[in-house]
């Protein structure tokens, strides 16, 4: 205890210098809990859907759509259980910052395919039973104040639905049972945006439930094979695959986001060891006098990686606690439809808390043994 | 004897060519002796009083200090001697800008099992002999180069220790500060019966001493 006072003191020797190396690892930490977070809700998203789903999409690209015809095509196939619809709408509400995403379905099928979004049954009810009926997940009622019966307008974000404004009327609000579906979209009757849109009978995608997983295969082939050859060819995963091949649309996000984390964690281990480094320096009398007053050289060693270990650990938690509050994709209101639902987990803000103390560890490390092994003579003949 | 040189050698390397700087110096010094090193630049006092610190280790020869014989100790064992036994006073003053005067002076308790109570007796002590008992909570900036000088001889008698060595402590003050701090040295001497081995160039400061020796060229020469 007597010792911590005395280390304290020497990192406050230059309040800007230690401020700056705390913001510095600080930021390093907060960008790696963030970063973390993204890539386990991409993670989270794929690990949480089901087997027994599969998704077709165009084969060409999933912003292309297909006709409905091709739910009649598909239901033919052996192992074909279940059947849904759904397409990107694109709205945007009062202001494009305000994005979340909106998904025309078909209601029933897809509140039967998606067990996951946990409603009411009589929310339901009057979801089915109500055309301009809309259900929002929990997550982006609290976001915009929502509640049952609330009106809510979309200006139309893509030319195909028209130019007029789409009224909803909030019946439902729904909870995410799983990480397949989020809390921060909002799903309405396929048939309400379908009516007004210049080429009617239009899907984005078609999600197929499947009688075994072990069966995905032979049936994905089956369907991609019936509309080969046809102006609405098709492809046809299993949804994990869908998942991943969406998240596969911004690269390799492992190595992406990976890289810019540990280029990040890295460059602020060399500032920090500098910053170490130049205090040290700056200190060798001092190192010196203590040496002759009798502290062992293991005990400058250990004053000095204390120092920097207390200088990155007290940034660590600063970053890992900014990145708790901040980096949350609810709260930022960045999260739902095909984005992942993202928020710091107290395990990734250990790991941010960890690195740390490796980065202050390893950047007092170099200095502290250049300074236990410091000559008192030499050190005390450098300034005098 | 209190402390006993014999043949001591000390030989610097710089890059192939060998510098010496102690060549066969022997002496004795009784216990409460006040004995004053004198001699022109690089004769080889400084190094002298580094080794009876035992912050540097001769080449050759046997340096034995209150029945230790110092010149063979280790690293570890010097630092542990050191604590227990120098007092070490620089000319710079040389005090952590960091820590208030009662911190400073304190430093060297920090290394033994004393309690914080224990060690803020002995402190306000130190500090109360060399009559700055109403600074203890001052930082070195708020001090003069004076009452600089006398929190450092706080912090070398602090912990009582067998001998106190002065490196040109008076080198960096005027002439008031300057016999003030050789009053008080010429005091822990006489009335605290410490042995003191003190570096300078000053023939004023060295009337202060019991005995005054001269180095010139690594080794002792008459007056």
């Amino acid at each position: 205890m007597k010792f911590l006072s005395l280390i304290v003191k020497s990192a406050r020797r230059s309040k800007r210098r230690t401020v700056l190396t705390i913001m510095s690892v600080a930021l390093a930490v907060f960008l790696f809990a963030a970063l973390r977070a993204v890539l386990d809700g991409f993670n989270a998203a794929t690990a949480g859907s089901s087997s027994t789903r599969i998704v077709t999409i165009r084969s060409t690209s999933l912003i292309f759509s297909m006709p409905t015809s091709h739910a009649n095509g598909i239901r033919t196939i052996a192992g074909v259980q279940d059947l849904t619809w759904a397409n990107w709408f694109g709205g945007i509400y009062k202001d494009p910052q305000n994005f979340f995403a909106q998904f025309a379905v078909e209601p029933e099928s897809y509140l039967r395919m998606y067990p996951e979004i946990i409603l009411e049954a009589d929310q339901k009810k009057d979801f089915l039973e109500d055309r301009t009926a809309c259900i929002v997940g929990d997550g982006l009622a609290r976001r915009f104040g929502w509640k049952l019966g609330d009106r809510v307008v979309l200006q139309v974000g893509i030319p195909t639905y028209g130019t007029q404004d789409f009224d909803f009327t909030i019946r439902g609000i729904y909870q995410a049972g799983g990480s397949a579906v989020d809390n921060q979209s909002m799903l309405f009757n396929w048939k309400y945006a379908d009516e007004r849109s210049i080429e009617k009978g239009q899907v984005g995608w078609y999600v197929v439930k499947i009688d075994a997983p072990d069966h995905a295969p032979q049936i994905s082939a089956a369907i991609d094979q019936q509309f080969a050859n046809t102006p609405y060819e098709t492809k046809t995963d299993t949804e994990k695959q869908f998942q991943s091949s969406f998240a596969s649309m911004f690269g390799n996000l492992n190595l992406l986001l990976g890289s810019i984390a540990l280029a990040v964690v890295v460059s602020t281990l060399f500032v920090a060891a500098n910053t170490m480094a130049m205090s040290v320096r700056e200190r060798t009398t001092e190192i010196a006098v203590m040496r002759t007053l009798g502290f062992p050289a293991q005990w400058i060693f250990l004053f000095i990686a204390g120092e920097g270990l207390l200088i990155s650990i007290i940034g660590g938690v600063i970053g890992a606690l900014l990145a708790w509050f901040v980096a949350d994709g609810e709260k930022l209101g960045i999260s739902g439809g095909f984005a992942p639902v993202f928020a710091v987990s107290p395990g990734n803000a250990a790991v941010g808390v960890g690195i740390s103390a490796l980065i202050g560890l390893i950047a007092g490390t170099i200095p502290a043994a250049m300074a236990s092994r410091l000559k008192i003579v030499d050190a005390l003949r450098r300034v005098a | 004897m209190l402390i006993e040189l014999t043949d001591v050698r000390k030989k610097y390397r710089r890059d192939a060519i060998e510098i010496p700087v102690l060549d066969g110096v022997s002496m004795s010094v009784g216990e409460g002796d006040f004995l004053a090193l004198m001699g022109p630049s690089g004769s080889g006092k400084s190094t002298l009083l580094n080794l009876l610190a035992g912050i540097d280790q001769p080449t050759s020869g046997t340096i034995t200090i209150g029945g230790t014989t110092i010149s063979g100790l280790s690293e570890r064992g010097l630092a542990a001697w050191r604590s227990r036994h120098v007092g070490f006073i620089f000319q710079l003053y040389n005090l952590i800008p960091v820590l208030t005067a009662f911190e400073n002076v304190e430093l060297p308790l920090l290394l033994t099992r004393l309690s914080k109570k224990q060690r803020r007796d002995h402190v306000m002590v130190a500090l109360d002999i060399v009559n700055l008992s109403d600074r203890a909570g001052h930082y070195p900036r708020q001090l003069s180069g004076g009452q600089e000088q006398r929190v450092a001889i706080a912090r070398a008698i602090v912990t009582d220790p067998t001998l106190l060595l002065a490196d040109e402590p008076t080198g960096d003050l005027d002439a008031k500060s300057g016999d003030e701090i050789l009053t008080l040295l010429q005091r822990l001497n006489k009335e605290f019966r410490k042995t003191i081995i003190m570096v300078t160039h000053d023939p004023h400061a060295a009337d202060r001493a019991s005995h005054v020796y001269h180095l010139e060229k690594g080794t002792f020469v008459a007056a």
